[in-house]
C-alpha cells in the first residue's frame, strides 16, 4: 500500500470518527447520567443534515445551515425530553429503547413527508485541497477533525470547571445523592438531553457536504454510532473518542485492504472486545439504578 | 379429556380465526401473517418472558432461510428436507452463539444480537457473494418438487401446512409457560438471584430460552424460503432489525396470543397505510410512542382482561 492512499486513508478515518464521535457523545452522557439509551439522536443527526441542505440552498452558506442544523436539533430534542421523556425516566433501560426507536422511525416519517424521498447533494463549503507529505487533503475534512477535538476539549471543560458540568458528572456517579443536595436534577437531564441534541444536529451538519442527505441516513450510522459507544463504554466521553477513532479508522483502512471488509470488521472488533470486556473499554461497571 | 380439550380450545380457537381470515383477505395477507406470527413469537418470548430484548432477530431468519435456500438450490428438491434443514442450522447456529451471548446485561445483548444481524446481512451479500449470488439473490422456486400428501410448493397447501405448523408453535409455546421450564425464565427476569437462592442456574436457562426462540425464528425463516422460493441478503436487512420488536411490543409483551394480533395490525397497517400515503414509519413510530406511553400492555395485554371479564360475566348468567 503506497503512502499516499495510506494518509488519504487516515485522514478519512479520522473525520468519519469525527462524525461518529460527535454523536456517539450525546449517547454516552444520555446513558451515563439518565440511564436511558436515546436512539432518536440519529433523528436529530437527520434534522441537521436536512436543515443544512435547505438553508444552505436559501442562504448559500453551509456554515449558516450547520448552525441552523444544530439549533433545530436542540430544540427537537428539547421538546422530546419535555413530552415524552419526562414520563419514562423511571424505567427500564429496554424501555427507552423502544420508545425512542418509535420517535426515530416516527420522525422518519416526518423528514420522507416534508423532504422526500430523493436523496439530496448538499456542496463542499470549502475545496480547498491541503498538501500533506505530498497528499492532497480535502481541507473540509480536517476542519471536521478540528472541530470534533474541539468539542471534545468544550465538554471535558464543561464538565470538570463548571458547576453544572460537576453536578453532571456527579449525576453520573449517584443520582439520588445530587437530588440530595438540593439541585434539581431533572433540569440536569434537560440540559444534557439539549447538549446530546446540539451534537447530533452539529454531526449532521458536518456529515452532510460529505455525503448524500436521505432521509434513512440516521438508520444507517446507527449500528456505527452503537458500535462506537459500546466499544467506548457506555457513560465514558475519553473512552468514546478512543473508540471512535478506531472504528473510523477500521472502516476506512479496512476498506483499502479489502473492501466488502469494511462495513463487517467493525462489527467483528466490537464482539471481540465485548466479549473479553463486557462494559467495553472505559467502561466502569455501572450499577443498575 | 374435557381438561384437554379446554387446553387446546385457545389455540385452535386463534388458528380457526386465522383460517376464517382466508374467505376476507388475500392469500398472500393471511400466509405472511402466519408466517411472521410464529418469526415473532420467538422475540415475544424472549423480551416477555426472559427479558432479552433482541434487535438481531434477523440475523436467525436469514440462518434458517439459508440452510433451506442452500440446500433446495444446490442438492435437492424436498422442501419437508429444505425445512428440517433450515431447522437444525438454526438450532446449531444458536447453540454456537448462545454461550457467548447470554452472559451479555440486556441492553448490551440487543446492541450485540444487532451486530451479528449486521454481519450475517455483509457475509452473505459481500463475503460469501460466489455462493449466495449476492444482492440477487438464489432463486430456487422451480427447484422445489412437489411433495406427496400436503403439497406445500402450492400455495393453498403451503398456506393449509404454515396453519398446522403455527398450531403446532403454540400449542409448544403454550406447554413451555405452563412449565416448570417456563417459570424459571420469569423468575431469572425478575430476580436472577433468587433464582440462583431456589437452586437452578441462570445461565442454562437463559441459554435454553434463547436457543428455543431463535430456532422458532430460523424456521420462521425456512418457511419465507419454501413460501417465496428465494432468499436474498435483504432478508436480514439492519433497517428491518426492529420489526419483531415492534410487533411484539404491539401485541403485548409475552403474551401467548399477541404475536398474532401484534403481526395483524402491523401488516395490515403497513398494507393499509403504504397504499394511502406511502408513508408508513410516521402511523408506526408515532403508535409505538403511544403505546408505549400508555403502558406499554399492547393491543392484546388490553383487550385479554376485558374479554375474561366478560366471558366470566357470561358464564354467570349461563350458571344462574
Amino acid at each position: 500500500m503506497d503512502t499516499q492512499l495510506f494518509l488519504s486513508g487516515v485522514i478519512f478515518g479520522l473525520s468519519i470518527g469525527s462524525i461518529f464521535f460527535l454523536m456517539a457523545i450525546g449517547l454516552s452522557l444520555c446513558f451515563g447520567l439518565m440511564r436511558v439509551i436515546s436512539l432518536d439522536q440519529l433523528l436529530y443527526y437527520s434534522i441537521g443534515a436536512y436543515i443544512t441542505y435547505s438553508l444552505s440552498l436559501a442562504l448559500g452558506s453551509v456554515w449558516l445551515g450547520v448552525l441552523g442544523g444544530m439549533i433545530m436539533g436542540g430544540l427537537a430534542s428539547f421538546a422530546v425530553e419535555r413530552f415524552i421523556f419526562r414520563r419514562i425516566y423511571e424505567r427500564d433501560v429496554t424501555f427507552s429503547m423502544i420508545t425512542t426507536f418509535g420517535i426515530l422511525i416516527g420522525g422518519v416519517g416526518i423528514i420522507k413527508s416534508i423532504w422526500g424521498l430523493v436523496p439530496r447533494p448538499v456542496p463542499v463549503p470549502i475545496s480547498t485541497q491541503i498538501d500533506i507529505a505530498g497528499t492532497a487533503v480535502p481541507a473540509y475534512r480536517l476542519i471536521v477533525i478540528v472541530v470534533a477535538i474541539a468539542v471534545y476539549g468544550a465538554i471535558w471543560l464543561f464538565l470538570n470547571r463548571t458547576i453544572v458540568g460537576k453536578a453532571i458528572r456527579a449525576g453520573i456517579e449517584d443520582v439520588e445523592h445530587v437530588e440530595g443536595l438540593g439541585i434539581n436534577v431533572y433540569r440536569l437531564f434537560t440540559i444534557t438531553f439539549i447538549i446530546a441534541g446540539v451534537l447530533s444536529g452539529l454531526a449532521g451538519g458536518l456529515h452532510a457536504p460529505l455525503i448524500m442527505v436521505d432521509p434513512v441516513m440516521g438508520l444507517e450510522v446507527l449500528a456505527f454510532v452503537f458500535m462506537v459507544v459500546i466499544i467506548g463504554g457506555l457513560g465514558s466521553i475519553k473512552g468514546t473518542l478512543v473508540s471512535a477513532f478506531l472504528v473510523g479508522q477500521v472502516v476506512s483502512l479496512g476498506s483499502l485492504v479489502y473492501a466488502p471488509l469494511a462495513q463487517m470488521a467493525p462489527f467483528a472488533i466490537m464482539l471481540l472486545i465485548l466479549l473479553l470486556k463486557p462494559t467495553g473499554l472505559y467502561g466502569s461497571p455501572l450499577l443498575k439504578r | 379429556m374435557i381438561g384437554a380439550l379446554k387446553w387446546w380450545a385457545g389455540p385452535l380457537l386463534a388458528f380457526a380465526l386465522l383460517a376464517a381470515l382466508r374467505l376476507l383477505l388475500p392469500l398472500a395477507f393471511v400466509i405472511e401473517v402466519l408466517i411472521f406470527s410464529i418469526y415473532t413469537i420467538g422475540c415475544s418470548f424472549l423480551l416477555g418472558r426472559v427479558g432479552f430484548i433482541s434487535f438481531g432477530q434477523p440475523a436467525y431468519l436469514a440462518v434458517g432461510a439459508y440452510g433451506t435456500g442452500f440446500y433446495l438450490f444446490y442438492f435437492g428438491t424436498n422442501p419437508y428436507l429444505g425445512l428440517l434443514i433450515g431447522l437444525v442450522s438454526g438450532f446449531v447456529f444458536a447453540l454456537a452463539v448462545g454461550p457467548l451471548f447470554v452472559r451479555l446485561r440486556s441492553d448490551y445483548f440487543a446492541l450485540v444480537n444487532l451486530a451479528l444481524a449486521v454481519i450475517i446481512f455483509y457475509l452473505m451479500q459481500k463475503v460469501l457473494a460466489d455462493v449466495t449470488k449476492g444482492d440477487n439473490g438464489l432463486w430456487f422456486l422451480t427447484n422445489i418438487g412437489s411433495t406427496p400428501g400436503l403439497d406445500i410448493a402450492r400455495p393453498e397447501g403451503f398456506f393449509v401446512f404454515s396453519l398446522l405448523v403455527g398450531l403446532a408453535v403454540w400449542a409448544f409455546y403454550k406447554y413451555v409457560n405452563d412449565s416448570v421450564f417456563g417459570a424459571c425464565c420469569l423468575a431469572s427476569k425478575l430476580n436472577e438471584d433468587k433464582l440462583k437462592f431456589l437452586g437452578y442456574g441462570n445461565f442454562g436457562i437463559r441459554l435454553m430460552a434463547f436457543v428455543l426462540a431463535n430456532t422458532t425464528s430460523a424456521l420462521a425463516g425456512s418457511m419465507y424460503a419454501i413460501y417465496l422460493g428465494f432468499v436474498s441478503p435483504e432478508i436480514t436487512s439492519p433497517a428491518r432489525a426492529a420489526d419483531p420488536v415492534v410487533v411484539t411490543i404491539l401485541g403485548g409483551t409475552g403474551s401467548l396470543y399477541g404475536p398474532i394480533i401484534g403481526t395483524l395490525a402491523y401488516t395490515g397497517m403497513k398494507d393499509a397505510i403504504s397504499k394511502l400515503v406511502g408513508n408508513w414509519e410516521l402511523a408506526i413510530g408515532f403508535l409505538l410512542v403511544f403505546i408505549m406511553l400508555a403502558g406499554e400492555k399492547g393491543i392484546w395485554g388490553t383487550l385479554e382482561p376485558r374479554l375474561q371479564r366478560a366471558l366470566s360475566r357470561v358464564k354467570a348468567r349461563v350458571a344462574r
